[in-house]
């Protein structure tokens, strides 16, 4: 199935979809967490990554999916788990269309510093900038949800709310210093 | 606002190569402009962060509601037997 334009939609409709793909795909990768030695709770951080990147990724259309999307998801879980455990993976054929990609950097302790004020402060503005820039969500659906008299507006609303977080960000590094490396 | 734009289209490679010379030009015109683009690229990183933070806790409401809801009983049970032959 090549069709994931469900998940550029709302939260339920991607609660729907992330249902969906977990009973598709998560059984085969919990098996093959388990052959490699791993625990359920390694098996579930490296499919509940695998499904961040896979969203990214259709979202911003980088892939076309051509393949079956439970081998897909496998191929992202299987390079996710050997980037992660290397020692463990001598026998794993290493595909590496996906590791550049990781879904679970440590963020600095500055950084998350910031972004825990961002999410009180201004979470209005971090949700539309998440809808526009991260969801990719057409514009037209993006004043649909939030409500906005037009497109105009809610691009209006998009340049207002990045000039304010770049703003905020830039008042707060003094106190967040380490955020600036 | 215009501004915000101009340097988005910098950040994700929008512009036309024109504009990327009008940039630069910008760029040496206007002293404070690189330090803006700076500020705005660590927007754009902590806007990255926090979608990815929400996405993060609404796979994790799936995967509790999957492993606690009873009308999913047989895919939990289908899982969880892989890890208790150990």
């Amino acid at each position: 199935m090549a069709d994931r334009n469900f998940f550029s939609s709302t939260a339920a409709e991607r609660e729907l979809a992330f249902i969906a793909l977990y009973k598709k795909a998560f059984p085969a990768v919990a098996k093959y967490v388990n052959k490699m030695g791993g625990s359920f709770e390694e098996a579930k951080d490296i499919f509940q990554d695998t499904l961040v990147i896979y969203y990214e990724k259709t979202v911003n259309a980088a892939v076309t999916l051509h393949t079956n999307e439970q081998a897909y998801l496998m191929g992202i879980a299987k390079n996710l788990w050997a980037k992660r455990f290397r020692e463990n993976v001598q026998h794993t054929l290493l595909d590496t269309r996906h590791l550049e990609i990781t879904a679970d950097e440590e963020l600095q302790p500055s950084a998350a510093r910031l972004l825990h004020y961002l999410e009180n402060a201004g979470q209005k503005c971090m949700e539309i900038l998440k809808a526009f820039y991260y969801d990719n969500l057409p514009v037209n659906k993006i004043t649909e949800l939030f409500g906005y008299s037009g497109v105009r507006s809610a691009t209006v609303q998009k340049y207002k709310c990045m000039e304010k977080v770049r703003e905020t960000i830039k008042e707060k590094s003094l106190t967040y210093a380490d955020f600036i490396e | 606002m215009n501004e915000i734009k101009l340097i988005d289209d910098h950040l994700f490679n929008l512009a036309m190569p024109e504009d990327g010379l009008v940039f630069d030009a910008l760029l040496i015109l206007d002293p404070g402009l690189a330090n803006r683009v700076m500020w705005q690229k660590k927007a754009h990183t902590i806007v990255q962060q926090y979608s990815r933070k929400k996405l993060k806790a609404e796979i994790e409401t799936v995967h509790q509601k999957l492993f606690n809801e009873p009308e999913h009983q047989s895919f939990r049970q289908g899982v969880l037997a892989l890890f208790s032959k150990k």
